[in-house]
């Protein structure tokens, strides 16, 4: 195998229905491309199992729930910790020192505090956001196109293209990275 | 005989298509366009004088009035005892109930699955963001010294004090904390895909603007999984924070001795008063959007005007049902301050406010939203929704500075008159329309991939002669 | 770091302040209320403001008819100032401890340099007591003349009460521990009950089973106003006695 028949290419298969690109997906795993060489990008949600691709890995609920406890710990530091940095010890009517309802809502309060903010860096995290180098895309992917972006070797990418132009592709070109 | 059949059988699929925007499929391309012509549309002149009139009344009634505020005191606002609570926080109250339209919309109707929201939910989202704003304004206008606001955060200082947990302003800061910030990152979220979508649309200062806030959006499966993952983490999450907000809210005066506040019920009360107002506000914002805005009467339709109505009258009766419940009880409970604070409410020289509220927040929308038709008709939801928004306005004017007036000490009992609430009031509310008008030119206002995720959903299904709308399950 | 046998409550401490007030010997001739403006450096408001409800006083005379008019009957003249409540409604609700419990002398103290101005506490105080700063106020000359130097002032946007003279509680205890003895029942008084021709306010230990305030707030006929809040005013009235 020559260096140039071993370049890696990358295909961006573009189609604009959802039957012709789950076929191609099965087309694909059948020539041997492997899912990890294969990605999806699409203007609307397509669910993996439409496509028949294996379920995507989200860090995002450990991620919250992570958030949530740590949240947690805040709101405990608050309600049962803080009271005793004090000058002094400070009583307010009869109320106990660390009162017991209101550490509920503390607690609540800064537990969801700490989920939610942490279920949004989540997506940040998961999805390297904010990501502003050149990217693989055509525009046409947000007018509810879905893209299917696959590695191949220079060797294959004639193969491929012809099949994927043939289960009905708009377009089979080389993806070249470009600013968004 | 068959022809005829036929042809109704055909005319009845139309009016489906024509009534549904979910059956009424568009190609995305269209509907981005569409969006976008909206969006980027020059603002006419009216626009440009409904602005500035607007930026004026900020500029003046905000912070101008404002800045006296803060110069001359609280003098300047009509308190005094025993009415130690004015205008500004019926205004508090009022921007948090309008906050809450959005999150019912948003996250309540995501989570039960209701089609019709999908037009709606940024417009929606867009009021709480933007409605508690006006919110936290409007409460630190009501502090006596406000520039010392950071004492009631929790941070190591050299007082060597943290906030006081017992009191429920306290709580109430977390809370509107809390809210608002997630409320702004769950409309940050469904918005990524549509300033995707904007980006790869325009050329220019946009270009950047969307770029930036895109965050390098693809698509990608992975894209997609995680923002959905944190979509319904926050759909479900965020149901039970605005419960809290607007419960801790009535707190502030459920856990007050005073006679006429210090009700078990104003947690939900106040909830069920919130929706209220935030349903007839977002009704408000829809009819103006569909109103004035370019191709929005293809994504807003008598179909949602006519589900919101629904809700409305629903939420109306379940207000009245609160409201009742709250009289009755204290009517029975025979207090005799509670009895004067009643009979001041009906029969003192504000009882008209008393009469209004509950000709506005009952009587018009039951009278008005019965009806299937009516419902559809964005001029009258719309003129329900505003009657609301006054009748909702007044209810928190009678629960605040009326209120008060009335207490066990009836040497201090003296009658309200606002001052510098009025036109700072008023600037709350150009400020809300202001960031709304210019949301409108700089955010796609529509959830564009929703609105296709939810077209590819329905489709018209025969069940023997009848043809009906089916939807799948997507997800 | 505060430890927790440190954190006691209220009912363990000794000290404690009352007032009785004889509503049936009160002539209702204000004096009180001038000498509390006076010892406490409690601003001058002005007509306007006195005229909206926005009067500065942290004791108050209160007066009513009874019945209707031509029948009217005038009940006995009432001082109203702050209970001091052992179970205070307002210090709970305030976001910034401005208003907190003493526990040396189990009053009601209102630290005016936390006030942020939110006046829950004023709108929780069941007896409508407390007094705020609306705004910035000018005393007419000579006013500024004759401050009590032993009593801080208070600007703009700060909520403001009686504080039972703690000037006064203090001054007489540090007296009388240079003397090394307790501060004696009558030893000092509250500006109000100096200043009252008529006695009818009394000011002392009521935890002191000896005092004359303890003697009289035992007396039997003694109301706590708006006792039913279960609010523990320190406060007793005498009237119809």
């Amino acid at each position: 195998m020559t260096e140039s028949e071993s370049k890696v290419v990358d295909l961006l298969a573009v189609f604009s229905d959802l039957a012709p690109a789950a076929d191609a997906v099965e087309q694909l795993h059948a020539m041997g491309v492997h899912d990890d060489s294969m990605n999806v990008i699409s203007g609307i949600p397509v669910t993996e199992a439409m496509l028949g691709r294996p379920r995507q890995w989200t860090n995002v609920p450990r991620i919250a729930m992570g958030g949530a406890i740590l949240g947690m710990g805040a709101g405990i530091f608050l309600a049962y910790i803080s009271p005793f940095l004090y000058a002094y010890p400070i009583q307010v009517s009869t109320q106990s020192f660390i009162p017991g309802p209101p550490t509920v809502v503390v607690l609540f309060e800064l537990t969801m505090l700490g989920m939610l903010l942490s279920t949004f860096l989540g997506v940040f995290l998961d999805s390297f956001f904010p990501n502003y180098r050149p990217m693989k895309y055509v525009p046409e992917i947000s007018d509810g196109k879905i893209a299917i972006l696959v590695e191949c070797t220079h060797v294959e990418e004639k193969k491929i293209t012809d099949v994927l132009k043939k289960l009905g592709a708009e377009s089979v070109k080389p993806a070249e990275a470009q600013h968004l | 005989m068959t022809d005829h059949k036929q042809h109704t059988e055909h005319s009845h699929e139309e009016h489906l298509r024509e009534k549904h925007l979910m059956l009424d499929p568009l190609p995305r391309g269209k509907m981005n366009e569409m969006v976008m012509e909206a969006m980027t549309t020059p603002p006419t002149w009216k626009w440009w004088l409904v602005f500035s009139l607007l930026a004026a009344f900020v500029a003046w009634g905000l912070f101008y009035k404002w800045g006296v505020l803060i110069a001359k005191g609280q003098g300047e606002a009509g308190v005094m005892r025993p009415d130690y609570w004015g205008i500004f926080l019926v205004n508090t109250v009022f921007w948090i109930g309008i906050s809450h339209a959005g999150t019912f919309i948003s996250a309540i109707l995501r989570v039960f699955k209701a089609e019709f929201r999908r037009p709606f939910t940024r417009a929606a989202e867009l009021m709480t963001t933007f409605g508690l704003v006006q919110a936290g304004f409007s409460i630190f206008m009501h502090m006596g010294r406000v520039w010392l606001f950071y004492w009631l955060m929790p941070y190591p200082n050299q007082r060597l004090l943290w906030p006081n947990l017992h009191s429920p302003l306290t709580w109430d800061l977390l809370a509107i904390t809390t809210y608002l910030l997630s409320s702004t990152m769950y409309l940050f979220l469904p918005l990524i895909p549509d300033v995707a979508m904007a980006r790869d649309r325009s050329t220019g200062w946009r270009k950047n603007l969307y770029k930036i806030l895109a965050l390098g959006f693809r698509g990608t499966e992975g894209e997609w999984t995680h923002l959905r993952n944190a979509m319904s983490i926050f759909a479900f999450a965020i149901i039970p924070v605005m419960f809290s907000v607007h419960t801790i809210v009535s707190w502030d005066f459920a856990a007050a001795t005073r006679p006429g506040w210090s009700s078990t019920i104003f947690g939900p009360y106040f909830i069920v008063g919130a929706l209220h107002s935030g349903m007839g506000a977002a009704v408000v914002v829809l009819a103006v959007i569909r109103g004035t805005m370019k191709h929005m009467n293809y994504f807003v339709r008598g179909e949602h005007f006519d589900a919101i109505g629904k809700l409305m009258l629903i939420i109306s009766m379940a207000w009245a049902y609160f409201f009742f419940n709250d009289y009755m009880v204290q009517w029975y409970g025979g207090d005799k301050w509670t009895q004067q604070l009643l009979h001041f409410h009906e029969a003192g020289p504000m009882g008209w406010m008393w009469f209004t509220m509950l000709i506005t927040n009952i009587a018009i929308p039951w009278a008005l939203l019965w009806n299937a038709k009516w419902r559809s008709n964005p001029w009258i939801v719309g003129f329900v929704g505003i009657a609301i928004n006054v009748g909702m306005w007044f209810e928190r004017y009678i629960i605040i500075p009326i209120s008060v007036t009335i207490n066990r000490m009836p040497f201090t009992w003296r009658m309200y008159t606002p001052g510098i609430e009025v036109p700072m009031g008023i600037g709350t509310v150009a400020l809300f329309i202001l960031l709304y008008m210019a949301a409108s030119k700089l955010i796609p206002l529509i959830p564009v991939w929703e609105v296709q995720e939810g077209q590819m959903a329905h489709e018209l299904k025969k069940f023997g002669r009848e043809t009906v709308v089916s939807v799948s399950e997507l997800e | 770091m505060i430890r927790p046998e440190e954190i006691k409550m209220s009912a363990e401490e000794t000290g404690k302040w009352g007032m009785v007030i004889n509503q049936d010997i009160c002539t209702g001739c204000q004096a009180c209320v001038a000498a509390c403006a006076m010892e406490n450096n409690i601003t001058f408001v002005g007509e306007v403001d006195a005229g909206y409800g926005r009067s500065m006083h942290w004791i108050r005379i209160e007066r009513f008819w009874e019945g209707e008019y031509p029948e009217v009957k005038m009940t006995p003249q009432q001082p109203m100032l702050c209970q001091q409540c052992g179970h205070a409604p307002c210090e709970p609700v305030c976001p910034a401890f401005a208003t907190v419990h003493s526990q040396a002398e189990q009053l009601n103290l209102q630290v005016y340099n936390r006030c942020v101005g939110t006046r829950y506490c004023a709108n929780n105080c069941p007896y409508q007591v407390r007094a705020f700063n609306w705004r910035d106020y000018q005393r007419p000359e000579p006013l500024p003349n004759q401050f009590n130097p032993d009593v801080t002032v208070r600007r703009m946007g700060v909520m403001e009460k009686c504080t039972f003279c703690i000037q006064r509680i203090h001054k007489a205890q540090d007296k009388a521990k240079s003397e090394g003895r307790e501060v004696v029942d009558g030893e000092f008084t509250t500006a109000c009950a100096q200043a009252c021709p008529a006695n009818a306010i009394v000011f002392g230990r009521v935890d002191n089973p000896e005092s004359l305030v303890s003697q009289l707030a035992h007396k039997g006929h003694g109301v706590k106003h708006l006792e039913e809040l279960g609010t523990l005013p320190n406060v007793t009235y005498f009237k119809g006695g």
